[in-house]
């Protein structure tokens, strides 16, 4: 078999002017040394800024491998990472054993909050009741984590109660930020540890109006809002218009209705929009219609007292200066 | 859709908006609230005070300023533009008296705090000033003028305003009580803006800021011990109000 030799081709030289934004692509040619096969790869190089040059591999070529072959210690700092950023759920003792045995947690509602209105909303309004067990507690490491150490702080997890008097009613309050890659494994162990049947879920997420894309000018006085989005096993009518298009769903809610989706679980996603950054009591509110429509199964306090309210609703003009 | 059109302030939307300017008055809302009364010898600005941090000198957060002896502003939004703008205010009051021997008009300063605010919306890389401005004062001939700008570079003159947070619900509340016999007397004039601010301010009297201008007198910025006397006066009135209420229902 004639040995192909590759030999690579120096780009040629571009001058690259002040204050290039865009993408430059540069082709370079790589010639082979044997005779019975025509040239026909390429390899470009992108780059996006002055400096920066990412690899674009072709498909249809087959690379030279010795490359990407990572020494030992890469690999090794990379499976740590891995694992460090592994979801991992701790249960209660009485769950982690019923869960060993193979019987999954009765529940028939699920209410998800993903954001600090919706996770500061749940407290003041239902889990103030004092009614609920905490069952179980979900960890994950990323980047935006504050806990360096080895021990999570409390703050930052995920925390599941349950309803003391009607145990299949589950709240989960998430206020922590879950990467993307840890999305689906959070998603897949929560819902492995759920019965699925008959199964309702409720997602809370707050996210920033300047995220909401629309044609019209919205006033300020239109925020906060809620809007809906559900999977087709949802049966009910949301409390709210559905979500209009372009906007999508991120995040934690999304991956969660996308498993709901796929496995035939009602689930409905209700985003509110605000215009305030951190915990408020008016963004708190507008979460109010959803629990009304869970009914009788969840107990809602529908006038909290102003000291449960002071302490999620942080006061963010006293440190700020900003505004006058 | 708005994302395309709100980078530049010089760009004009295809429906004609400046998106820019919109939201610079958006960043007038995050303020605290601000009233402004025009009485018949007296103009009163109100404002709510924002509560101050624990180690933070409370003078030196102040949201109604002198311009000159006989003219005064209140703002809402951002601090830091406020600062700047009060300074131009200032010194152009000053080089007015100098070039042309007479106090500035309250029309005159509001069209130069207008003038100001209306460049940067032309201007490239810059951004609008985010403040609203409510100016209170008397002309050389005693008449008692109040003016608001915003951060477009318009200015109208007005016989009560409201700007900041919650300032629609204020002006609703000018609206149905601005009257005559309300401004009949200086003290009316006063209450009437306490009694506007009450309905936004959450903790009372404590919370709130006023400041009087009397026909050939300087600025007076009301002492809280004034301010609470008032409040206690106008809950009594309310009190009154609704005893007289009750009763004339059950005749």
């Amino acid at each position: 078999m004639a040995e192909k030799r590759w030999k690579v081709m120096p780009p040629q030289a571009l001058s690259f002017p002040q204050g290039l934004c865009g993408v430059m692509v540069l082709h370079f040619s790589v010639c082979m040394h044997s005779m019975f096969e025509p040239l026909n790869l390429s390899t470009t190089i992108m780059a996006t800024f002055f400096g920066e040059v990412l690899s674009v591999y072709s498909r249809a070529v087959e690379e030279d491998d010795d490359e990407l072959d990572e020494n030992e210690e890469d690999e090794q700092i990379r499976r740590e990472l891995e694992e460090k950023r592994e979801v991992h759920l701790h249960w209660s003792p009485e769950v982690s054993e019923s869960l060993k045995s193979g019987n999954k947690l009765q529940c028939s509602n699920f209410v998800l909050a993903v954001g600090q209105n919706a996770s500061s909303f749940l407290s003041v309004h239902i889990l103030s009741t004092a009614n609920w067990d905490t069952i179980g507690r979900a960890s994950a490491w990323n980047e935006r984590s504050r806990a360096v150490t080895g021990q999570s702080c409390e703050e930052s997890a995920c925390v599941f109660y349950r309803h003391k008097d009607n145990p299949t009613v589950l709240i989960c309050q998430v206020s922590c930020y879950v990467a993307e890659d840890q999305l689906f494994q959070w998603t897949e162990k929560v819902f492995d540890c759920l019965q699925h049947r008959e199964l309702n879920v409720t997602v809370l997420s707050d996210t920033s109006v300047a995220d909401y894309k629309t044609a019209d000018y919205l006033g300020g006085s239109s925020a906060p809002f809620l809007r809906s989005l559900h999977t087709s096993a949802f049966g009910d009518q949301p409390v709210c218009q559905s979500l209009e298009q372009p906007n999508i769903v991120t995040g934690l809610p999304a991956a969660v209705l996308n498993h709901c989706q796929v496995h035939r679980i009602a689930a409905v996603v209700y985003q509110c929009y605000s215009d305030v950054i951190g915990p408020d009591s008016v963004t708190m509110e507008t979460y109010k219609p959803v629990l009304t429509k869970l009914g009788r199964s969840i107990q809602l306090d529908l006038s909290p007292s102003t000291d449960a309210l002071r302490k999620f609703v942080r006061t963010t003009d006293l440190q700020s200066n900003l505004y006058i | 859709m708005a994302a395309r059109y709100d980078r530049a302030i010089t760009v004009f939307s295809p429906d004609g908006h400046l998106f820019q300017v919109e939201y610079a008055q958006e960043a007038v809302k995050k303020g605290s609230t601000a009233v402004g009364i025009r009485g018949k010898d007296i103009v009163v600005l109100g404002v709510e005070k924002k509560s101050v941090a624990k180690l933070q000198e409370e003078r030196t957060v102040r949201k109604i300023c002198a311009l000159d002896e006989h003219v005064c502003m209140a703002f809402a939004g951002l601090t830091a533009d406020a600062r700047i703008v009060i300074n131009r205010a200032r010194v152009e009051c000053q080089s007015h008296r100098l070039t042309v021997e007479d106090p500035v008009t309250v029309e005159y300063i509001t069209r130069y705090i207008a003038t100001l605010k209306q460049r940067y919306t032309q201007s490239n890389g810059r951004r609008p000033f985010g403040i609203s401005a409510l100016i209170v004062g008397f002309d050389y001939d005693g008449t008692p003028r109040l003016y608001q700008t915003d951060p477009s570079g318009t200015y109208h003159a007005w016989k009560a305003n409201a700007i900041g947070r919650s300032a629609k619900t204020v002006r609703e509340f000018l609206e149905k009580n601005y009257t005559e016999e309300a401004i009949a007397g200086d003290n009316e004039a006063i209450k009437l803006a306490i009694k506007a601010l009450l309905e936004v301010v959450q903790s009372g009297g404590k919370n709130i800021e006023l400041a009087v201008i009397r026909r050939n007198q300087p600025l007076k910025i009301l002492e809280s011990k004034e301010i609470e006397t008032l409040v206690t006066e106008i809950e009594k009135e309310k009190e009154e109000e609704a005893e007289k209420k009750k009763q004339k229902k059950s005749t």
